[in-house]
């Protein structure tokens, strides 16, 4: 028996106590789940949880590594967390047009970016940028002659509004309100 | 990075004035040739006033050229002016989800043609990018565009504009033209304000473009616009773009700064939305007259972004997303490297030659430039570089010039005369275009050849082309018949006439027997005033003479 | 007759032991009875039968289009379909109709296919889970299937697992028995995932082999049709189909061949299985490190070389995988603004009010977290520090793979995931972004580098839900990687959900239906 621990990432409610025998196909049999957590922050790193397994009839096969062969990039040595102005929070959705709706929106902000920020643990100094795995081949190119257009009834009648054969958009170059006022309009746009 | 740009710049402007120095073009006869120099011909009171600081203009331009060709760059659409709202678009145009973008070939050509003729750098490998911004009549949120790498950079436009007191110097000029790039024109909006709704029509989006980016090297409206009208002449040459810029198809956006020769540039401020050539130079002047003006207040000029109101003259300030803009590019991951080949031997095998570009053949397929066509008329008409500036730079003038030529035996010399003082003018007057001149070719040519076998004095000549001008459905010979104005041919009239001139000028009469030859003229002019312009001067000069003796 | 492969039934269908309308009601009538697994978005019962009529009339005629006629499939909701509502399981497009069909729709309709609908999936494609959707959840059939039930005691009301994602719903038709093959989209593990956890196979082709035009992007540098059937043969027909040039999409390639059918016996003696160290990540279950080191076994046994091999930057590759996703979809959201088409939002006070409450309105918070991310990322400042950056990375990703493959390598082995599904309870408890990193581990490399690769299901795990094993081959090597997949396909012994008895219809006996349909919107 060889027991050895992992860092379970999941594992389901209410099996803990149940003992159950699943065969396949091989004869590899794999009993007897001694202890799970209910684990409901399923971080990467964290989490131990101590897993028996039976083999019974086969050794682990060499080339496969037993254990996990790297760990998530330890916080310290990530540059300093970004910390998002409230004049950039404005600008990006100013730029974006959507809104961040709550904290946790920033919040998931954050987290992005510093998810992000462990490419700089990266060495790519002499290392090109890489557009599409398709970066050597030629762009195909087409005749010029006509094959479409001429559809403006299909296109128009997906559009919810139209005058004529025209699609028709609010008024124009009226920048954003301020972002209190804007929580007010998209409060009242709710569905 | 802004510094080094300026630099290098500086450094590529000050090459072109080396390279125009030593190398002027030996093969023209040019009165004056004068190289490209911060110096201008700009209006005096303009220079007038910016003397005391010596603060000049320094132009810019980023040039739209629509791309004349049957579809758009990326869809199988229709390009065409005025069809119904959006009858020309495609689902990809329309930026429907899940279409994707499909380079036009002759789009590819068009810019590589034109890159030729302005003496461009071609890039075997460019790449197209997004750049992001939302507008009704841009339906994806972005342009698709070449950011990083256009396909073409570093070429020149030498153009030349009329300078001097008389306006009929030549002046040659060179511009910098830093990138031509292929990116895609946006839809038209309607503003409707009585509804308050934005009417979107689609059949320009997607069209394609030519961005081609001139360096600071003009100092004035004047130089811009003959720089403009030279690319302008060039790409309707080639065919590459239509170039009328009040339907748009040309569009130009001037960047326009003041400084002190010598010092660094001064800040930029942006002209949009000039829709004529004559607005072009309006504006230009305008803005640097505005800046410096600014300046001389003890001001600092804005970097912002101006249009032009061809009502009031002026350039207004226009509402922008002030340091909020940022188009966060991004390479278009839908199309792979653009490659151009050089000539048929550096083709990768197999493939199909009919689905690349090869610049050697578009080389070879390049048409007469207009700066060919000037030279190649000064020598076939011995006429002046001045003037073939002209009969090429007015639409259809050089047509007109050569099929007044083909229908009479003046010589071209005369014939030029003519077209550019009696027909231009004319033409300028009434803001018409040579092809609605009410004077056919073959009617000047008439005119001429009456003048030119002596049915007609040059004075009554230029009456009788003023009554055809008036009077479209006459022939010169109707008018001449009609208003009795052929030459008189009877000795003995124009004898009596001169003798009753002589007995009425006593005093005259002296003076030329007592040798003062000039008032000889006087006398002449006065036969003819009473001639209506009909008598030979030279016959007329005889007479007198014969009389006074 | 439902859990036949298309190899089976395309005889069947010319055998005449079945008529493709018989066959299309059968399914209709299979999607009905799993409705509560919310598999499909619209389920095209009219065009079904019109197209199965239309087959079975060819049939008789003796002139069938291909191995397909006949054929129920299913769609995933991302890619265009003429006439037929295309959501991407967002209100953003809850009443969109596109106009025209995706290339890879119209080559299966072109072959004489059956659509019997459009199914389910995280909004957009971004997840993994197919929990994400504005239609609710798609369940996990296996929730239903005897060995789970019996094995955890589970009660499939509360504790049914999820399908994995984003391509759920095609992974659950496929599964259920209601299509013999569902299209799905694979960014970034969207087909392999839910493939693995729902046992089936799930390809994801070389990029470029099949065309994008119509499928709605999500990053259009890795997106890749993904070709989910109930056996590696199968996979292998849909993919001489699908594959080949597009003039429509410009990121298209020749195919290298036109494929055959596989060799029903593949000798493995001569290739070489890299075994990339890397692939055994922390989070990796004991289950599925089982399979994995069962099947490097198995190779060995039957003489093939397998050794071990390093992709010294997968750690990496996730990260760089979520910040050129991210910006991506900030760009190729952008043209959903409700003007041209789409949901449209009330506020009319001006262009960009208009814009921003319509897509407020439209996108669920994932979607928008991710564009203002992707923004973000993207901003003048910020562009060279992330974006290139990970541009970058990817070379070294890609690099990674090409020199394996240069060694020698034919094949590499790995898992799909890192455990078999979770429950739904659990699973909804992290957010979108930590679980997408989580279950896209062993998957998105693949994507950056271009790769072709098949996930094959292997065996059940202790609590009777699928866990699958992972092939990847070297660039347009796809019909080699299935030889390779078939042989392991053949001997991993992996059962058919219907070995259980048919658990749909066990379930109605609970009366759980109608509470379940709730879910969906």
């Amino acid at each position: 028996m060889l027991v050895f621990s992992l860092a379970a990432k999941r594992a389901c409610r209410g099996v803990s106590l149940k003992s159950f025998h699943l065969l396949t196909n091989d004869g590899y049999s794999i009993t007897n789940v001694e202890h799970i957590h209910r684990n409901t922050n399923r971080c990467l790193q964290s989490h131990i949880t101590n897993v028996t397994r039976l083999s019974s009839s086969r050794p682990h096969n060499s080339k496969v590594p037993e254990v996990a062969t790297w760990e998530p990039v330890p916080d310290h040595q990530l540059p300093p967390p970004a910390h998002i102005p409230a004049d950039l929070v404005d600008k990006l959705e100013r730029l974006a047009l959507v809104d961040f709706r709550t904290k946790e929106g920033l919040a998931c902000l954050e987290k992005a970016i510093r998810f992000a920020d462990q490419l700089h643990v990266v060495d790519t100094s002499g290392v090109e940028p890489m557009d599409s795995v398709l970066e050597e081949r030629a762009l195909n190119l087409r005749d010029d002659a006509v094959t479409d257009g001429d559809c403006a009834e299909e296109l128009l009648h997906l559009s919810k509004k139209t005058v004529e054969e025209y699609f028709v958009a609010p008024p124009g170059n009226i920048p954003l309100p301020t972002r209190e006022e804007r929580a007010t309009i998209l409060k009242h746009s709710e569905l | 990075m802004a510094a080094s740009t300026v630099a290098a710049s500086e450094l590529l402007h000050n090459m072109n004035k080396q390279i125009s120095i030593l190398f002027p073009k030996a093969s023209c006869v040019i009165r004056q040739i004068s190289t490209s120099s911060s110096r201008c011909d700009c209006p005096p009171q303009m220079r007038a006033k910016s003397t005391p600081q010596q603060l000049v203009g320094v132009v810019g331009l980023e040039i739209h050229a629509q791309i004349n060709s049957n579809t758009k760059l990326f869809s199988g659409s229709p390009v065409g002016f005025s069809a119904p709202p959006n009858s020309l678009v495609s689902p990809f145009d329309a930026s429907l989800p899940g279409t994707l973008p499909v380079l036009n070939t002759r789009c590819v050509e068009a810019a590589v043609m034109t890159a030729l003729a302005l003496n461009c750098t071609i890039n075997r490998k460019s790449l197209f990018d997004r750049k992001h911004y939302f507008y009704a009549d841009l339906p994806t949120g972005y342009q698709i565009t070449q950011q990083r790498r256009p396909i073409a950079v570093d070429g020149i436009l030498h153009y030349s504009l009329l300078g001097g007191k008389k306006s009929n110097q030549m002046i040659r000029k060179s511009v910098t033209i830093k990138q031509i790039q292929l990116e895609q024109d946006s839809g038209k909006s309607l503003h409707d304000n009585l509804r308050s709704q934005t009417l979107i029509d689609l059949n320009r989006a997607g069209v394609g473009l030519m961005e081609l980016v001139m360096e600071p090297d003009m100092s004035c409206g004047e130089e811009a616009a003959a720089a403009v009208r030279e690319l302008q002449l060039i790409l309707q040459a080639l065919g590459t773009c239509q170039g009328n810029m009040s339907e748009g198809q040309l569009r130009v956006d001037a960047n326009v700064s003041v400084h002190k020769p010598g010092e660094p540039l001064g800040i930029r401020a942006e002209v949009k939305n000039i829709n004529s050539a004559r607005f072009l130079c309006r504006a230009i002047d305008y803005e640097i007259q505005r800046q410096i003006e600014v300046l001389q207040r003890g001001g600092t000029v804005q970097n912002e972004t101006r249009t032009y109101d061809s009502k009031s003259g002026e350039t207004i300030p226009m509402r922008e997303k002030e340091g909020l803009q940022d188009y966060r590019f991004m390479p278009e991951p839908n199309l792979p490297p653009l490659i151009v080949y050089e000539d048929n031997a550096s083709l990768p095998t197999g493939i199909d030659a009919c689905q690349v570009v090869v610049v050697q053949k578009i080389r070879e397929g390049l048409p007469e430039l207009p700066s060919v066509k000037r030279d190649r008329l000064v020598q076939t008409y011995g006429i002046l570089p001045e003037h073939s500036l002209t009969l090429v730079n007015e639409d259809g003038l050089m047509e007109y010039f050569e099929a007044v030529l083909k229908a009479t035996k003046r010589e071209p010399r005369k014939v030029i005369g003519w077209v550019k003082n009696e027909l231009v003018a004319h033409l300028k007057q009434q803001d018409m275009s040579v092809s609605q001149s009410p004077i056919s070719p073959s009617a000047l040519a008439e005119l001429l050849e009456l003048q030119e076998t002596g049915h007609i004095s040059s004075s009554v000549a230029k009456q009788v082309f003023q009554e055809m001008w008036r009077s479209p459905d006459k022939t010169a010979s109707q008018i001449i018949q009609e208003q009795d104005l052929g030459l008189l041919s009877d000795t003995a009239q124009l004898h009596s006439i001169c003798q009753t001139v002589l007995d009425s000028h006593p005093d005259e009469v002296h003076a030329i027997r007592n040798g003062n030859k000039k008032v000889l003229n006087k006398l002449i002019g006065l036969v003819q005033k009473e001639t209506k312009g009909r008598a030979d001067p030279v016959v007329v000069r005889t007479i007198i003479q014969e009389k006074t003796s | 007759m439902l859990s036949l492969t298309i190899k089976e039934m395309s005889l069947a269908l010319r055998e005449g032991k079945i008529s493709p309308t018989e066959l299309c009601r059968k399914c209709l009538n299979r999607i009905k009875k799993t409705q509560h697994l919310n598999a499909y978005i619209t389920v095209t019962e009219e065009l079904a039968l019109k197209q199965a009529q239309e087959a079975e009339t060819r049939l008789l005629q003796g002139a069938p289009k291909g191995p397909l006629d006949g054929i129920p499939i299913a769609v995933k909701d991302n890619f265009c379909t003429e006439n037929i509502k295309t959501t991407c399981a967002s209100r953003m497009l809850k009443d969109y109709t596109p106009p025209y069909n995706a290339t890879v729709v119209q080559k299966l309709f072109d072959q004489g296919a059956v659509l019997m609908g459009k199914v389910n999936m995280d909004e957009f494609a971004m997840g993994s889970g197919s929990t994400d959707g504005a239609f609710g959840p798609v369940r996990n059939p296996w929730s239903y299937a005897a060995p789970y039930r019996e094995q955890t005691g589970a009660a499939p009301d509360s504790d049914w697992v999820i399908t994995g994602g984003s391509s759920g719903g095609s992974a659950a038709a496929v599964a259920s028995l209601t299509s013999y093959l569902a299209l799905g989209s694979d960014t970034g593990g969207s087909s392999r995932n839910p493939g693995a956890l729902c046992g089936v196979v799930a390809l994801k082709p070389t990029y470029g082999l099949l065309s994008r035009h119509g499928l709605i992007p999500l990053v259009n540098s890795m997106d890749v049709p993904g070709i989910m059937t109930r056996s590696v043969s199968d996979a292998a027909i849909v993919l001489g189909i699908l594959q080949g040039l597009d003039i429509r999409d410009s990121t298209t390639i020749p195919a290298p061949s036109s494929l055959t059918e596989l060799p029903e016996y593949f000798d493995v003696k001569n290739i070489c299985v890299g075994i990339p160290k890397e692939y055994h990540a922390p989070g990796l279950s004991e289950e599925n490190l089982a399979q994995w080191s069962r099947v490097a076994d198995m190779f060995e046994r039957a003489g093939a070389q397998v050794k071990q091999v390093s992709l010294p930057h997968t750690q990496y590759s996730i990260v760089c995988y979520h910040v050129l996703c991210h910006a991506e979809v900030a760009s190729n959201m952008a043209r959903f603004d409700g003007l041209e088409y789409g949901h449209r939002s009330e506020v009319d006070i001006s262009t960009e009010a208009m814009y921003a409450s319509s897509r407020h309105e439209g996108f669920n918070d994932v979607v928008r977290g991710r564009i203002l991310s992707g923004n973000y990322f993207l901003l003048k400042q910020n562009y060279e520090h992330y974006f290139v950056k990970a541009q970058k990375v990817r070379r070294l990703i890609a690099d990674d793979f090409k020199r394996v493959f240069s060694s020698g390598v034919d094949v590499l082995l790995t898992p799909t995931t890192l455990t078999d599904a979770a429950c739904y309870s659990d699973f909804t408890q992290e957010d979108n972004r930590t679980r997408s990193t989580q279950e896209d581990v062993f998957t998105q490399p693949v994507n950056m580098a271009g790769l072709p690769a098949v996930s094959v299901p292997t065996a059940l795990s202790r609590r009777g839900l699928p866990i699958g094993l992972q092939l990847i081959g070297p660039t347009l090597q796809d019909q080699k990687l299935l030889s390779v997949a078939k042989w392991m396909e053949q001997r991993v012994g992996f059962p058919s959900i219907s070995d259980y008895g048919d658990s749909s219809e066990s379930r109605n006996d609970t009366g759980m239906t109608k509470r379940e349909q709730t879910s969906a919107v």
